[in-house]
């Protein structure tokens, strides 16, 4: 006989689960009570959100699936965003929750939600477990569910009476769908559309490729690396797909989208044919959807069918993982005759098409993040919070790691970063870890200095302070008559004297200081030290509160209509 | 107006995560109906939806786990007449016929 909880905690370690995030609480008790001698390591986080958010940025890392625990009615709906987070973004992630025991279920009982109800459409599947005996089925499932297809995340509601019984249990089980064809991510690759791709490239004058984060959830970046070498097509990438494309490739011309390279857009407007290596093509990369790559045939290759025709009719799909539909691809390419698209590639990199001299209000901001970055070691990684920052480090992130940028791209979840960056580096132990949050995001979940402090990460975390909600405060400027609503921060509390209350140490960085040459020497050993401590840093970057955001697509603009800093 | 039959296993939430891809896109359902039918379930549903709404319901359902088939069919008159006119839903899977006797008599 084994008790519920025991039977839990056996199961994800049969699912290889050995680090788990959460917080406890009374519906969950039973399980942490069993936590110990159990093989699986959990991290305390001081905030259900940031348990979610680090399981995230620990799955997001190793492309295994995150687990993270919270006990019933709040702890669960505190998970809630994580788990929406997840699914925009295809992270692998299993969450449990204690539920009140299940004669009290539907009473409306003390810290009773109804979380199988809430988490419906936020999930690719969920359960609440009605007796002991289905424990196992339930979390192989689970898990199953979690990383199939189009990865993303599941979450079981477990009565605490469950927890508490003891069965008899024959050991963890394997799920097996019953129906392999149809359903989320189970289409295999069409037969046909290497044929009709190569017709396409071959009546092609401007083709493009857009690559998106499926091609790294996939494990298909070098076979993708290898396909663009071959075609040498302007290429360019959405903020997941960043590190996908090496960005030294001649063809490469950055991230496309809102606040995209002035290359990469203008190349999607004029193309005739683009190729869309796992990409949602959300309107952030689109633009105005009715004028998105308005001469364009379009390619999509992609994973989960639901994703297709989302901004128009596609010409060919090619359904199926990308692992496998790349190298089939690949492998006839490489043998048929395909166009010279070398003036095109010139003509879609070349210098009138570069971005406007590094000037303006966010050139320093900008500046010292690429210090920062050319910093990194190659197996670094970069998460960035949710706003200006965000995309000012994604203009800037120029590195060749496929797992290297991380964020909150989908749901664009404000205080993701800090808690991610914990998941990441206990992922990654050995290397560096820099979390770049802004003013507004890291007051979201700065609770989680106490996790980084307890568990002594080495993460390094960046503030880059404008004292204002920045991203809506530019919104405002630009679409709203500066109308500052409710986007002023300059009462933002001391974060080095925060950071020192959680016993991180601490320091700030004010743009002159940075910009000024007799200090350059200076500031660079600052950062080298920075990158390098063994020990936990906050650095607080304190820029221009009206720095924007450039290039921009204004909302319902094309992308062809970007607006440059004057 | 669109009529769809979806075959599904009734397991946890299946037909919720069915019905929830026409609520989130904010379409009325004038008309459903679930049943056993053989070994699985088969929801009818009836709705007033563009040929793009259409595409992206049919994708999304079949992407539902435990989804077994999604069929659009013509809509028929007497679920056209329920929808028409306004009537209330079956209370429960009853039958369009034995709905349509409730509601009138």
């Amino acid at each position: 006989m084994r008790k519920g909880a025991q039977i839990i905690l056996d199961c994800l370690r049969a699912e290889g689960v050995d680090l788990a995030f959460g917080y406890p609480g009374g519906a969950i008790m039973p399980l942490y009570d069993a936590l110990e001698g159990s093989g699986i390591r959990h991290v305390l986080t001081r905030h259900e959100q940031g348990a979610v958010f680090a399981a995230e940025g620990y799955a997001r890392a190793t492309g295994k699936v995150g687990v993270a625990i919270a006990t019933s009615g709040p702890g669960a709906t505190n998970l809630v965003t994580g788990i929406a987070d997840a699914k925009m973004d295809s992270v692998p992630l299993v969450c449990i929750t204690g539920q009140v025991r299940s004669s009290l279920i539907g009473t409306d009982a003390f810290q009773e939600t109804d979380v199988f109800g809430m988490t419906l459409s936020l999930t690719k599947w969920n359960r609440l477990v009605r007796a002991t005996e289905e424990i196992p089925r339930v979390i192989a499932e689970a898990f199953h569910w979690a990383r199939s297809g189009r990865p993303g995340p599941v979450i079981i509601d477990i009565p605490v009476d469950m927890m508490k019984a003891s069965v008899e249990f024959m050991g963890p089980v394997r799920f097996t769908p019953r129906v392999p064809e149809g359903g989320p991510g189970r289409a295999g690759p069409e037969s046909t559309f290497v044929t009709m791709l190569i017709a396409l490239l071959q009546q092609a004058k401007k083709p493009v490729a857009l690559v998106g984060a499926g091609a790294k959830l996939s494990g298909a970046v070098e076979d993708l690396r290898q396909t663009l070498d071959l075609l040498s097509i302007p290429a360019f990438a959405t903020v997941h797909g960043l590190g996908a494309v090496r960005g030294d490739s001649p063809y490469y011309l950055g991230m496309v989208g809102m606040h995209g390279t002035r290359a990469a857009n203008m190349a999607l407007d004029e193309t005739d044919l683009l190729l869309v290596f796992g990409a949602r093509l959300d309107d952030r990369v689109t633009g105005e959807p009715s004028r998105f790559a308005p001469h364009a045939k379009i390619v999509h290759f992609e994973i989960d069918p639901m994703q297709l025709d989302r901004v128009r009719a596609c010409e060919l799909p090619v359904i199926g993982n990308l692992a496998d539909t790349i190298p089939a691809f690949f492998q006839e390419a490489r043998r048929v005759h395909l166009p010279d698209f070398s003036a095109w590639r010139a003509a879609a990199g070349g210098a009138e098409r570069a971005e406007p001299r590094k000037a303006g209000l966010a050139h320093p901001t900008k500046s010292f993040l690429e210090q920062l970055f050319v910093r990194m070691p190659e197996n670094g990684t970069v998460l960035a919070d949710v706003g200006q920052h965000q995309m000012w480090a994604a203009q800037c992130f120029s590195a060749s790691s496929p797992r290297g940028f991380i964020t909150s791209g989908g749901l664009g979840a404000m205080g993701f970063a800090l808690p991610a960056a914990i998941g990441v580096q206990l992922a990654k132990p050995d290397t560096t870890v820099l979390c770049v949050s802004g003013d507004g995001g890291f007051q979201m979940n700065i609770q989680e200095l106490a996790t980084v402090h307890r568990l002594g990460l080495p993460v390094k975390m960046v503030i880059i302070d404008n004292k204002f909600l920045g991203m809506v405060r530019q919104w405002q400027e630009l679409f709203f008559a500066r109308n500052y609503a409710e986007t002023d921060l300059s009462d933002n509390p001391d974060f080095v004297e925060i950071a020192k209350a959680y016993k991180i140490s601490a320091s700030i960085l004010r743009e002159e200081e940075f910009l000024d040459p007799a200090a350059s020497a200076y500031v660079s050993r600052r950062l080298d030290r920075f990158l390098r401590s063994t020990q936990p840093e906050l650095l607080v970057f304190e820029c221009h509160p009206e720095a924007n955001v450039y290039p921009m697509v204004p909302s319902g603009a094309s992308l062809s209509e970007m607006v440059f800093e004057e | 107006m669109h009529i769809f039959h979806i075959r599904y296993r009734n397991t946890q939430g299946t037909l919720m995560r069915i019905l929830g891809a026409v609520s989130r896109r904010g379409i009325d359902l004038p008309y459903v109906q679930a049943e056993p039918v053989e070994h699985t379930h088969k929801v009818t549903l009836l709705m007033d939806a563009n040929a793009k709404q259409v595409g992206q319901l049919c994708r999304e359902w079949r992407g539902v786990v435990d989804v077994v088939d999604v069929r659009p069919g013509a809509p028929i008159q007497e679920l056209w007449d329920h929808a028409h006119f306004g009537l209330p839903h079956p209370a429960d899977s009853v039958g369009a016929a034995e709905n349509a006797r409730t509601a009138t008599a």
